[in-house]
């Protein structure tokens, strides 16, 4: 009996050493868009509610009104864009856009105003695809620089918070610094939609951290349900 | 039955003897210090030289101090892993190497790992009980970091 008990005991050592690069190599670009066969909605006043058209808010019974993507992300309206959204500079290629990045990381951010460890790490993971089909080689010198300056740092925030799911503090560490470095993006390629710079004044011990959000109204992804209406605005986009 | 577990004994036995032949090059750098290690960038007070010593770059930097079960498999395939991991996310050795952006980053989360206790892992502590911070300890690290983070302003 004692053998049969220690033949086990070095077998599962042979396993445990023989597993250990079970890297999981999930394939994060199964996030890819599927092009949706119906125009979505969302409410106005809350853009996480989405439907089609003519339905009513949950939260507020408001008609479903703002067109959107698939993505939850506003869809401009055509035609007058020209003075709310920053023109992306005409040296910009326009194969090159931030506009996947942007999205996901608002998905990442409503996510953790829910304090929704699991979608966060799914939107985290595809801000890393995203970062991935970018090619900063196609750039003029100067953004090329500035690109590649954040992607890289970017790269590594959002790869923590893919691979943390059901660690929310881990998580928000380094959304408060991606969202340092998409605060930078946003400055070189510009927006391409409204956005507000939101800033809460607790997280970190009081130095503070920013977030970045297409709503007007103040949701706290640092604290989530904990004080979700608490921060304030800093300035738009 | 008790044949069987004989057998298995054996087997158990001979695979362990093999695994001992794979024995990977060593995590050392053999006293070469190169120039982006952190301790040519930024000052350390010998407070906080002690810690990064005794519970950061046996996995964060170059070079290793193995212990005397690191010849034995598995545990080195496991001190191995370990090793690279840490490598992946923060190797003190080549700091410099870092984009300031990056070092700016990684500044920040020494501070807050260590803050939460998440750094050193508790597996490692169990088997380097010196690799364990104090409070105080934890503090000099912090402090540490709040003051280095200025040069990034």
């Amino acid at each position: 009996m004692k053998s049969i008990f220690f033949a086990a005991l070095v077998m599962a050592f042979v396993f445990t050493a023989c597993n250990s690069n079970t890297d999981k190599s999930k394939d994060t670009k199964t996030e890819k868009e599927t092009t949706p066969t119906e125009q979505m909605y969302a409410c106005s006043m809350h853009p996480e509610v989405t439907g089609k058209k003519g339905d009513k808010c949950s939260k507020c019974g408001m008609e479903l009104s703002v067109p959107v993507d698939n993505t939850g992300t506003p869809i401009p309206p055509a035609g007058n864009n020209s003075d709310t959204t920053k023109p992306i500079s005409t040296v910009t290629p326009s194969s090159f856009s931030i506009k996947g990045i942007i999205s996901n990381y608002l998905k990442l951010k409503n996510a953790l105003t829910k304090d929704d460890s699991k979608t966060a790490a799914t939107a985290g993971e595809a801000i890393v695809a995203n970062l991935a089909t970018l090619d900063a080689n196609s750039l003029p010198a100067a953004q090329k620089k500035a690109f590649t300056d954040v992607a890289g740092d970017a790269k590594e925030h959002s790869e923590h918070i893919g691979a943390n799911s059901g660690k929310l503090d881990h998580q928000r560490e380094h959304f408060a610094m991606l969202s340092k470095d998409v605060n930078d993006l946003i400055k070189t390629f510009g927006a391409g939609q409204k956005l507000y710079l939101d800033f809460c004044p607790m997280y970190d011990d009081g130095k503070g951290a920013n977030w970045i959000s297409e709503t007007k109204e103040i949701k706290n992804p640092y604290y989530g349900s904990k004080m979700l209406t608490c921060g304030s605005v800093k300035k738009e986009l | 039955m008790k044949k069987l577990a004989r057998k298995i004994v054996i087997i158990g036995f001979v695979i362990f003897l093999l695994m001992q032949l794979y024995q990977p090059a060593r995590n050392k750098d053999n006293g070469q210090v190169l120039s982006s290690h952190i301790t040519k960038m930024h000052p350390l007070p010998d407070s906080v030289n002690v810690i990064f010593e005794s519970s950061c770059y046996d996995c964060h930097s170059n070079n290793t101090k193995y212990p005397w079960y690191s010849y034995i498999q598995p545990a080195r395939f496991i001190m191995e892993r370990h090793i690279r991991n840490g490598k992946k996310d923060l190797n003190f050795s080549e700091f410099g190497n870092y984009s300031r952006r990056q070092q700016e980053s990684k500044l920040k989360s020494i501070s807050k790992q260590v803050k939460s206790g998440d750094m050193p892992l508790a597996s490692y502590i169990f088997l380097h009980k010196n690799a364990k911070l104090t409070s105080r300890q934890k503090e000099a690290v912090i402090r540490w970091v709040d003051t280095t983070l200025k040069n990034y302003e």
